[in-house]
């Protein structure tokens, strides 16, 4: 098992190295730096000062030197300064990701809360009202696209109860109440996606599992039905959705971002889209690294589940 | 909808108008002392001030306000977002002021005094405290003078193309500053006014606060707290100069960069007002709870032309150019686009003080649709059938590509084919300042001096040789307005400034389009608050709540 797990933690190192190499270009592909975009054609900055504030902030060197500097001061835990603001990049991820890191734990505590019994229910009651039901809001579910459903739920809420979210952001920690009303709204806008994903692979997993021998012999040998679906079939049943779990965790990183520009929480993706539009490149690349680190980690963490619940996987 | 002129915040002592400060100008540049040349006008405005005060607003209450987007910073220096300057215009203050309507008044200074064009005499205010409780001196004057010149971190030295000619200052006694010029430089004024990169700050700042975060000022309201992408919050102070002012105990910033989302938050009452698009504000009209407030900023919409060495593009002949600003129908820009809510503009945006020519005469005469004689024009010039071009603009605010679509459709009528690119802003602004485009559809902003505006035609400028490399203007504009700088006789300034658009129009090296009307909507019991054209928040200074 140790030695599994140290191959896939092997396994991410070049795989982030070639991610931050082409988050590196990728960036610097966009048309512009931080300057052009802030200044664009202000007639009176003449291309001496541009210069000097190209200096100023850093964009001097070729790539691969600004690569290198970028790449050796992030293994020190030093990712730049960010040229939007001068702040350090490594203080502003800090206060940014506990905030997407709540409201990503929120959305999947919901969707599988959610996702996983109905699935079940679907599976076990297939073809019922029940079934269709649970089928057709899976389908919406997957269609909706979530930055919609914000939108919606926000001025439903405005218009029918006069409430919108709290605005101003309160850590969980000094005040819980506050903090829940904040982020459930934007916590079931995102959900919606990845619980109608879970709801369906459940349905399928399930269907699948129950029509096996081993349901069939438990069944035969006396079990009750509602054991027979919670022990043998559902740990089985489990197993993709787990897979699917790690996935959408990276899914909705992504996805997070324009949840929090709605509803104005200042998490990683909100930090994210505004250093895109601005071009400040060191931010840009740590906030994308930490998506990609996130993404990785948690697909380490479903493979390594995956061994626990199948010891076969990691035997392989 | 309700427009600003109805708003006419209580100015305080040493209102100057613009036109006053024009006579005034002109007495010193004609080389009179200007000592105490303010002093009839202090006393005429204190006496309004005193008139108004029977009718005292009401202090108390919170203000709380969403912005479209984070400051990202709020150093006092060197900021070069207009965001930047929405989170700390509350905290600051310079020596000059402009009112609602652009007259420059007085601010933290008393007064002034131009000695001769390279010098200038500032007075201060005496008793003005900063947030931290300590007097206002020349020295902090110099102190913040010597940093607008220099913007450390998190400012750009970027931003220095706006400062004015100042060689150095120096402090005469504890309320006497001397700006020294290194050329007479009409600037100075509007440059202070504006406030955007001039505001005054202790002396030792920025090695006792963190300037990004943190700021220490003497304006209205202090600061509390600034957490990026979410909020800022300020509370009243108390030994604020201009008292009674402010009248709110706190103002509140929520940074809500979706539109759909201050709309929640306005009709939930969680924010008191907002800036909202023309269409969104429509849907606050009529509604008892809320004002709907708008005016004409200075981001009017123009087309760009680059001309550039080698390119033989058919808009190098300035009959073209006048072609493709005849067959512009703005009113119908305006009408389709805007619903209305704009007007003509010039080179220098109608409202910006007694500057741009006047509307009527944009109207009748220089950007006169006239479809006959465009087409007259193209044939003169030899495009009887029209050529292609591709006009590139902002693929977001939206109303760009829309202006862009209808330009298109209009200048189809003589032969021309446009071919419409719509950008991602960064991406744009960073075509533009590198003159890789053969047309923009563009906008200008706010200037602190009317030579900010035509700056770019003169060839010394260092964005002409990036745009207009091949094109040589008039000898007379590039007289104009060099010479416009450096006249600080305000009265024969003017009508240099309007001699020179009139060429302008008539060369249309860049057509003026339009200029739109802004719109915030504020809940019924904000009073006071006004959209100003700087497109600053200023009217929240003078807020009160009933």
């Amino acid at each position: 098992m140790y030695a599994y797990i140290l191959r896939r933690v092997l396994y991410t190192i070049p795989t982030l190295i070639v991610i931050s190499i082409l988050i590196f270009l990728m960036v610097r592909l966009l048309p512009g730096d931080v300057l052009d975009v802030l200044i664009g054609g202000d007639i009176t900055t003449t291309e001496e000062q541009r210069q000097a504030a190209r200096e100023q902030l850093g964009l001097v060197g070729s790539y691969p030197e600004q690569y290198w500097r970028w790449a050796t001061g992030a293994l020190r835990g030093d990712l730049g300064m960010s040229l939007r603001n001068a702040e350090p990049v490594r203080d502003i991820l800090e206060a940014a990701l506990p905030i997407t890191l709540e409201l990503i734990f929120l959305a999947l505590l919901i969707a599988t809360a959610v996702g996983i019994p109905f699935g079940v229910i679907s599976a076990v009651r297939r073809d019922s009202a029940h079934d269709y039901a649970s089928r057709v809001t899976g389908l919406v579910g997957v269609s909706i696209p979530n930055f919609w459903l914000a939108t919606l739920l926000l001025l439903f809420t405005s218009r029918v109860f006069g409430w919108v979210p709290p605005l101003t952001y309160v850590s969980p920690l000094d005040d819980p109440i506050q903090n829940l009303a904040q982020f459930i709204l934007p916590a079931i806008a995102l959900s919606v996606f990845p619980l109608a994903i879970i709801m369906r692979m459940v349905r399928a997993t399930m269907l699948e599992v129950l029509s096996q021998d081993y349901v069939r012999t438990a069944r035969a040998k006396g079990v009750s039905w509602n054991k027979v679906v919670s022990r043998h079939a559902l740990r089985n049943a489990l197993i993709p959705v787990v897979t699917i779990i790690g996935f959408e965790v990276g899914v909705l990183l992504g996805g997070a971002a324009i949840i929090e520009v709605i509803f104005g929480l200042p998490g990683v993706g909100n930090v994210l889209l505004q250093a895109i539009f601005s071009r400040d490149y060191p931010l840009i690349q740590a906030a994308t690294m930490l998506i990609a680190v996130t993404f990785i980690v948690a697909n380490l963490l479903v493979d390594i589940l995956y061994g626990v619940l199948d010891p076969r996987i990691s035997q392989t | 909808m309700s427009d600003n002129d109805k708003v006419v915040p209580e100015s305080g002592k040493g209102d100057l108008t613009r036109r006053e400060l024009l006579t005034r100008a002109g007495q010193v540049g004609a080389g009179a002392l200007a000592a105490g040349a303010l002093g009839g006008v202090t006393a005429r405005a204190a006496k309004a001030a005193v008139d108004r005060t029977a009718a005292r607003p009401p202090r108390g209450g919170t203000l709380n306000w969403a912005l479209e987007q984070d400051p990202a910073h709020i150093a006092p220096f060197g900021g070069i977002l207009t965001a930047n300057h929405w989170g700390k215009e509350l905290m600051y203050d310079s020596l000059l002021e402009w009112d609602p309507k652009l007259n420059i008044r007085v601010a933290l200074a008393e007064k002034w005094e131009v000695v001769d064009p390279r010098t200038v005499v500032f007075t201060l205010k005496r008793g003005v405290r900063f947030h931290n409780g300590k007097e206002l001196t020349a020295a902090d004057c110099k102190y913040s003078f010597d940093l607008q010149a220099n913007p450390p971190p998190p400012g750009s030295t970027a931003v220095l193309g706006q400062f004015p000619a100042i060689d150095r200052t120096e402090v005469i006694d504890k309320y006497r500053l001397r700006i020294l010029l290194k050329a007479p430089d009409a600037r100075l004024f509007g440059y202070l006014a504006w406030g955007r990169y001039s505001p005054m700050v202790p002396e030792g700042m920025y090695q006792q606060v963190n300037p990004g975060r943190e700021g220490i000022g003497t304006g209205p309201f202090r600061l509390v707290t600034y957490q990026p992408n979410d909020r800022l919050e300020f509370v009243r102070w108390p030994r604020f100069w201009r008292q009674p002012q402010p009248y709110l105990n706190a103002v509140n910033f929520k940074i809500l960069t979706d539109e759909q989302a201050r709309i929640a938050a306005l009709r939930a009452g969680a924010i008191d007002g907002a800036t909202l698009s023309p269409d969104s504000a429509r849907q606050f009209q009529g509604n008892a709870n809320f004002k709907v407030l708008s005016n004409f900023t200075a981001a009017f919409r123009e087309l760009q032309m680059t001309y550039k060495p080698g390119d033989r593009k058919p808009w190098h002949d300035k009959r073209v150019r006048q072609a493709v600003n005849h067959a512009i129908n703005r009113q119908e820009i305006i009408n389709r686009v805007y619903s209305g809510n704009g007007e003509f503009s010039g080179h220098v945006p109608p409202g910006y003080g007694p500057w741009p020519l006047p509307v009527k005469e944009l109207r009748e005469k220089w950007l006169k649709y006239d479809l006959a004689k465009a087409r007259q024009l193209m044939r003169q010039a030899g495009y009887a059938n029209g050529f292609e071009v591709t006009m590139s603009t902002f693929s977001t605010p939206l109303d760009f590509q829309q202006v862009a679509a209808v330009i298109k459709s209009q200048l189809a009528r003589i032969g021309i084919e446009v071919k419409i690119e719509a950008q991602e802003p960064g991406t744009f602004a960073a075509n533009n300042g590198r003159g890789n485009f053969e047309w923009d559809l563009t906008a200008r902003g706010m200037r602190g001096d009317v030579d900010g505006y035509l700056a770019e035609f003169n060839p010394s400028a260092s964005i002409y040789r990036v745009w207009y490399p091949e094109w040589r203007p008039p000898v007379k504009l590039w007289r104009l307005i060099g010479n416009g700088r450096i006249t600080l006789d305000l009265e024969k300034r003017l009508p240099m400034y309007k001699e020179a658009q009139r060429i302008l129009l008539d060369e249309l090296i860049q057509v003026p389009i339009c200029v739109v009307k802004k719109f915030q909507v504020v809940r019924r019991r904000v009073n006071n608050m006004y959209v100003a054209f700087s497109d600053f928040n200023t009217g929240i200074r003078y807020v009160y709540i009933k």
